[in-house]
């Protein structure tokens, strides 16, 4: 009897193993599923998200897409990690660099020479080692949107690459804008702490500056203290102010998009957007106006497969095939932005697209010294969140922007250990 | 025997208890503990726990926002307490008068917000009160008014969230003031009227004390509940403008999540905890919890 049993369980044992190489087998055949967590609620013209479904199409796998925003990735990455339930594949800004060791390095499946190299520097924002834990996929640059009608209206000649305006021009002619520009506003501004940034480094202001291995805090410079108040007077003279002062969850591409504002500072990942739903009024990019130098941000979101992912593979051989010239042609023209690919760039077939995007490419020479300073120090780890909150205030009125700028300068010196320059 | 009873007596105790007991554990119990441990941490939400001692503490002690936020949370839960318990019973006065038509209808209808979701009542706010493209600016335009500054002024924005959230409570505590008004004795009502009781004699001197406990349950209730909002603040004002509706709740969050400091966050909720519950201490106390 114990035999019989010692041979059924074997067999039993063996048909197991079988059953189970069987299974895995077909697994591996079939079509595989790629989770894919995206940072925002794509549109049917998304980019990205068109890119993969013809990928999908192709190779016939199957695409599973959720949206999680940039702000709730940061409590759902974790728990997710923790659970192990991650998603195979993620657009990020901030996870990657975050949590470095959740990421595959790349370096080992791509050879990172085929992106552009301020692309890597900017959206993998590698600064502690030489591991690349996402790969670039939007490569995006802050710039400014006009209301053209708006500029007839009011006698206005947009600036041009060789000719732009002065920050005493800017303000100038949105209060023009403003009264003879038919607009609400002569200018509005994505409540967003890099476009207020773009002023502070064009001022020649800085947040943090370099001391030997370690950094200062000089973000309350009198330069910034100037600055932040020039753009509380210009919320109190032609900016909707509730967007910077808080108080809505009003979107100021709404207004633009409207019709009501004469300029518009956000960046280049919304023209695709304007190109498909502006068509009440013309529109163009002119060049961001100059201070004492000119400033735009760089930035941009990557592609990461988390290293506990259960279809990693998959998700790579989905990125093998993203980053080939044709596909990643397609998909650049499809999201009519800035390419991070060597030797593959958007070419518009329409002449008013072809002009902005010379625009937006002049754009890209302005990024300054003193931004790739103040990214290297990782600052934003510490208090973002403190520094938004300080400007709201400071806008609002409820703080001076001396006394705002003061006071956030102190946390972060105690926060990150570096010393206070001013 | 008697052992056998007794013994019987106690597991059926126990099955009684044992799924509330779950319940309260899994999610009251057990992260009340993880959080009395994390508020002696520097845990980030992940990776980095560190025993710190009172360092937390003695940060929140120290810490401005902390108090100007829950100075805030205060005075707009003093703000709004009184129209979260009349503007209920008032209604529900109304639909269980013998003199007014619709009632079922009118009940339906205060009662439908109630049960929205916080995210839809603050897009229906907005709808609303946008400075921009609202409807009530509209209507105060159409009228030759100047429009508000609802998103600016700290006094409209907080009016704005105490509208939203007694819009959205008002069907659900009308609700138990009529469970409360249907258990008055009619008798009562009689009586009055025979002795020439007016109508606002009879409401302010029988309605009002027989209705002492639902008041007290809608007067507890709607102060916990002023106290903890949060996602109406999100959805609206996002605790703007400046700070001025950043209320406790959004300050926890803002520091545990978006700053991902759960140590200090801890801190703060378990002090804001023993301070929620001295307030509901105090309530029963005063009200004697509700007795007649």
């Amino acid at each position: 009897m114990k035999k019989v049993s010692t041979i059924l369980l074997m067999v039993l044992l063996l048909s197991s193993m079988v059953f189970a190489a069987g299974t895995k087998e077909a697994a591996s055949t079939g079509p595989q599923v790629l989770k894919v967590m995206l940072s925002e609620e794509p549109s049917s013209e998304d980019a990205l998200l068109n890119t993969m479904k013809q990928w999908a199409a192709e190779t016939g796998n199957i695409l599973d897409v959720m949206v999680i925003p940039y702000e709730d990735q940061l409590t759902k990455f974790p728990l997710m990690a923790r659970n192990n339930d991650l998603p195979d594949l993620l657009t990020t800004t901030r996870l990657s660099r975050l949590y470095p060791d959740e990421f595959l390095d790349m370096t080992e499946y791509f050879d990172m020479s085929i992106f552009e190299k301020m692309a890597v520097e900017i959206i993998v924002q590698d600064y502690k080692s030489s591991k690349k834990p996402i790969l670039p996929q939007q490569f995006t640059i802050t710039n400014v949107y006009y209301n053209k009608d708006a500029f007839a209206r009011a006698g206005l000649t947009a600036p041009t690459v060789e000719k732009p305006w002065t920050f005493e021009e800017l303000e100038k002619n949105a209060i023009l804008l403003k009264e003879k520009g038919g607009v609400k506003y002569g200018m509005a501004m994505d409540a967003s702490r890099a476009r207020y940034d773009n002023l502070m480094y064009a001022h020649g202001g800085s947040m943090v500056e370099k001391d030997g291995a370690s950094f200062n805090v000089t973000i309350n410079s009198p330069q910034n203290i100037a600055t932040l108040q020039k753009f509380i007077d210009w919320n109190n003279k032609f900016m909707p102010k509730a967007i910077w002062a808080g108080g809505t969850t009003d979107n100021p591409a709404d207004y633009f998009k409207n019709g009501d504002v004469g300029i518009y500072f956000s960046g280049s990942w919304n023209y695709n957007s304007f190109y498909n739903q502006i068509k009440n009024f013309k529109w163009g990019v002119m060049p961001s106006p100059v201070g004492k130098s000119a400033s735009a941000i760089l930035g941009g979101s990557g592609l990461g497969v988390p290293a506990k992912a259960k279809n990693k593979d998959v998700a790579i051989s989905f990125l093998k095939w993203f980053y080939t010239k044709e596909n990643f042609q397609q998909y650049l023209n499809r999201d009519k932005g800035l390419s991070s690919l060597v030797g593959v760039t958007y070419s518009p077939s329409d002449a008013q697209v072809a002009e902005d995007y010379k625009v937006l490419q002049s754009e890209v020479g302005k990024v300054t010294y003193a931004f790739s300073v103040d990214e290297s120090s990782m600052w934003r780890n510490y208090y973002d969140n403190e520094y938004r909150d300080a400007m709201k205030q400071a806008v609002n009125g409820d703080l001076t922007a001396a006394k705002a700028l003061n006071d956030f300068a102190a946390l972060l010196s105690k926060k990150s250990g570096w010393g206070l320059k001013y | 025997m008697k052992t056998r009873y007794v013994k019987r007596h106690v597991r059926a105790f126990w099955l009684f208890v044992a799924p509330c007991l779950l319940l309260f554990s899994t999610f009251f119990l057990i992260p009340l503990g993880l959080s009395v441990g994390f508020s002696f941490t520097n845990y980030d939400g992940w990776k980095v726990m560190n025993f710190i001692g009172l360092a937390n503490y003695k940060e929140l002690f120290a810490d401005t926002k902390f108090y100007q936020s829950l100075g805030r949370t205060f005075a707009y839960t003093l703000f709004s307490l009184p129209f979260k318990v009349i503007i209920p019973l008032l209604i529900a006065s109304l639909v269980t008068s013998k003199r007014v038509k619709i009632k079922a209808l009118a009940r339906t209808l205060t009662y439908i917000p109630s049960l929205l979701s916080a995210l839809v009542v603050g897009i229906t706010i907005n709808w609303m009160f946008s400075a921009e493209y609202g409807l009530v600016n509209y209507v105060i335009q159409v009228l030759g008014g100047t429009p508000l500054q609802w998103a600016l002024n700290p006094k409209l924005a907080t009016f704005v969230i105490s509208f939203a959230s007694n819009w959205a409570s008002t069907g659900f505590y009308m609700v138990i003031f009529i469970g409360g008004l249907n258990n008055i004795p009619q008798e009562m009502y009689e009586a009055a009227a025979i002795d020439g009781s007016t109508t606002m004699q009879t409401f302010l001197r029988i309605t009002i004390p027989m209705l002492a406990p639902t008041t007290f349950l809608v007067t507890l209730l709607s102060t916990v509940n002023l106290l903890k909002e949060y996602a109406l603040v999100q959805g609206i004002t996002q605790g703007g403008p400046g700070l001025n509706t950043t209320f406790i709740i959004q300050f926890i969050f803002d520091k545990g999540f978006n700053q991902m400091q759960y140590g200090y966050a801890s801190a703060i909720s378990l002090v804001v905890m023993v301070v929620f519950a001295f307030i509901a201490f105090v309530q029963f106390k005063f009200s004697n919890g509700g007795d007649r």
